[in-house]
């Protein structure tokens, strides 16, 4: 053991130094802030020009006294790009205004309207979409006066123009009512409720990317001949163990490096408690599946860059296994539609894509299957402890053999070896 | 003399294949020890199997002044026939990282360190990346790392591989003083004319068995007889009626008879008959590479003179 630390501090020391490690930990960060924030910029700004002169002119020929009732409210909101212009001009009267006019609207609010419920307006081209929605606004006012002329006084109005609603009230063994009330609180639950699994997602992505690192470094000793020294000094077991030991830190630094540049962004664009959020005892589970995620896919690269010494020349099998990280990916839509499904539990037990999918699953899952996460857990559990096994076999043989990548045969026979 | 290491009726297969069997030597402090064979004929695998990287089927391998069965690692410097270096690390770095790994004094590592660099003719280069340097600068630097820790076992496989004639020569002298400050050094070859002038004892292996082992006198005494070569036509028939003549090789106009051991060499010129056909005469011991070379390429040399057994 204090051999593979000796190793594992040579792997730390080594990336430390090298330039493009450093760059990567500092620059990804930023990578993604740019990916995250530019398009939103770029579309924020493209509005800005738009909205400015893109009032919409509203020409309101208003014969029942609507607009009095609205005007202040419309103030007040803002949200509206209206630009209106009171006229007593009729529809045939407006018709060549229109037709010259780009973005206006003419509206005619009279007698009849109020009594079919229907009001035409008239628009020129270039109006947008929305407007059709944002009209709707006359509603409430103009059957407010509808009710009234018939003669109902102001609480009958009120409950007749009062929308009937209809709460959705789950009913689950504990929970109870508390889906209820859990929806209403909205954002702030949803925040509740993923933050931890984000987190966990984010770690086992990054360890996820450092045990590629893993196989890099494992194909470099084959392909710079180092091992042989090494492995007089070490053995085989301890060199493994230490490369897996190093980019654990690594990968631990990174996420730390990545929070860190993040986290004070975070907290200063976000209103809610992050950190309260985060800091619960789930996340300690979460943790756990990321680790033992992390310790499955370095044991299988490792073992996989003893067979490489040419990374581009991998055969399509290494090309394979190199996928098997990102393969719950390919699940992430049946299993959000349905976290308690057949699919997401078979998913559950399998221990390539477990420890993913497990993250997902506790982050949606109002209840968590205790059963299911243990099975899972001693699933993946045992299949690193074989994987270890394997990987060192392979290991073991693999680094010492020079000049070529080892084919799949190769490779079964060293395992049964 | 002290004993270093012992290996006993070593063997070990790949596949079904025998790669090396019955394999006995030991090493012993402060001498020169060569395994010098053939390419395939099992030194890397036997090296390794000291090693403790290979494991071998049968035979053992015994360290004295440790435990049965341990390999200390600390005390043994390897420089196997395949190395190399990282490439993107400084080269005082990589020493110390190999000290370190041999649990030595770090302090002491970089002192010995500098000390080394300087008797390669590298000082100033501690601080340079190892891609800059020459391909005989990284092997100069690897030999530095299998000696950082002053072993008490150096294990050299083809050390001299790849080296042009001056680097052989500094790494010739190194083994030297090492092996005269008391390093047990045990190392592998097939450049017989290196080895021939530095080695105590020698092991010739071939096809995974041992075919001479003993101290280079008693080789040179039992194996390097006389051989006279004659450059002039003569008939093989005339030439076989010469005495105490074991063997004779024509080509052309040059005949090599190989004497027997017991010959006088003054005697036997003096007998020779005077019909001979003399351009040139020359009388000289047949060298270590001579026999390699008949034993690599299955000639009856060494067959015929017996297995010589010098413990």
């Amino acid at each position: 053991m204090r051999n593979s630390w000796k190793v594992a501090k040579w792997e730390i020391r080594r990336n430390l130094k090298s330039k493009s490690f450093l760059i990567s930990l500092f620059l990804t960060p930023i990578i993604f802030a740019i990916f995250a924030t530019v398009p939103t910029l770029l579309s924020d700004s493209g509005e800005d020009q738009d909205s400015e002169p893109a009032q919409t002119t509203v020409y309101l020929n208003d014969e029942i006294g609507v607009w009095d009732q609205l005007e202040p409210m419309l103030s007040e909101g803002g949200d509206l790009h209206w630009d209106v212009e009171l006229t007593d001009e009729s529809s045939d009267e407006m018709a060549t205004t229109l037709e010259d006019e780009t973005r206006s609207v003419y509206i005619h609010l009279d007698e009849s309207a109020l009594q079919s419920g229907t009001v035409d307006y008239y628009t020129s081209e270039e109006v947008p979409e929305s407007f059709q929605y944002e009209v709707q606004l006359f509603e409430q006012p103009l059957r407010y006066i509808q009710l009234e002329r018939t003669g109902l006084d102001e609480s009958e109005i009120q409950t007749a123009m009062n929308p009937i609603t209809f709460n959705q009230n789950e009913v689950t063994m504990e929970a109870g009512t508390d889906a209820g009330e859990a929806q209403s609180q909205g954002i702030e639950y949803f925040l509740q409720k993923f933050v931890p699994g984000v987190f966990a997602g984010l770690v086992l992505f990054s360890i996820a990317i450092t045990g590629m690192m893993v196989f890099q470094s494992a194909s470099e000793e084959k392909k710079e001949k180092v091992a042989e020294i090494i492995l007089s000094s070490v053995t085989a077991g301890e060199l493994m163990q230490g490369k897996i030991i190093g980019y654990f830190v690594l990968g631990i630094l990174q996420v730390t490096v990545w929070i860190g540049m993040a986290a004070p962004v975070a907290l200063a664009l976000v209103d809610y408690p992050i950190i309260e959020y985060l800091l619960v005892p789930e996340l300690l589970l979460f943790l756990l599946i990321a680790i033992l995620g992390y310790l499955m896919f370095a044991s299988i690269f490792v073992g996989l860059g003893a067979t490489l010494e040419d990374s581009s020349s991998g055969s399509n099998f290494q090309g394979f296994v190199f996928m098997i990280p990102w393969l719950p990916f390919i699940f992430i839509g049946p299993v959000l539609t349905n976290p308690e499904g057949m699919l997401s539990q078979v998913l559950s037990y399998i221990p390539f894509t477990s420890p993913g999918i497990m993250i997902l699953r506790l982050s949606i899952l109002d209840e968590w299957p205790w059963v299911q996460i243990f099975i899972s857990l001693a699933i993946l559990i045992v299949s690193i402890w074989l994987l270890m096994k394997l990987a060192g076999k392979i290991f073991r043989i693999g680094i010492l053999i020079y000049g070529k990548n080892a084919t799949l045969p190769e490779i079964w026979k060293w395992l049964r070896s | 003399m002290n004993e270093i290491l012992s290996v006993k009726g070593l063997g070990k297969s790949f596949k079904n294949t025998r790669v090396v069997k019955n394999i006995d030597f030991d090493v012993h402090k402060g001498e020169i020890m060569a395994v010098l064979g053939p390419n395939g004929a099992g030194k890397s695998t036997t090296i390794r199997s000291i090693m403790g990287i290979l494991l071998p089927d049968e035979g053992t391998v015994t360290f004295h002044n440790h435990a049965q069965g341990e390999v200390p690692r600390h005390k043994i410097g390897y420089l196997p026939e395949e190395r190399g270096l990282y490439k993107k690390v400084k080269v005082m770095d990589i020493l110390l990282y190999f000290a370190e790994l041999k649990d030595y004094p770090l302090d002491k590592a970089k002192e010995r360190a500098l000390a080394y660099l300087k008797k390669f003719d590298l000082e100033g280069k501690e601080n340079v990346s190892v891609d800059e340097l020459s391909k005989g600068m990284g092997q100069k630097v690897q030999f530095i790392g299998s000696i950082i820790h002053e072993p008490e076992l150096l294990i050299l496989d083809e050390p001299f591989s790849g080296l042009d004639p001056v680097s052989q020569e500094v790494f010739k002298q190194e083994i030297k003083d090492l092996a005269k400050k008391g390093t047990a050094i045990l190392l592998s070859s097939h450049q017989m004319n290196l080895v021939e002038e530095m080695c105590d004892r020698l092991f010739l292996i071939h096809r995974g068995q041992k075919v001479i082992y003993g101290s280079m006198d008693e080789v040179k005494a039992q194996y390097a007889n006389f051989k006279c070569t004659i450059h002039g036509n003569n008939d093989r028939s005339l030439l076989e009626k010469i005495n105490q003549v074991e063997r004779i090789e024509q080509q052309d106009d040059i005949s090599i008879l190989y004497l027997s051991s017991d010959v006088q060499v003054n005697d036997w010129i003096k007998q020779l008959p005077s019909t001979l056909d003399i351009q040139e005469l020359s009388v000289d011991r047949i060298s270590l590479h001579e026999i390699f070379v008949d034993i690599a390429t299955d000639s009856s040399l060494a067959q015929e003179a017996g297995v010589v057994d010098a413990k």
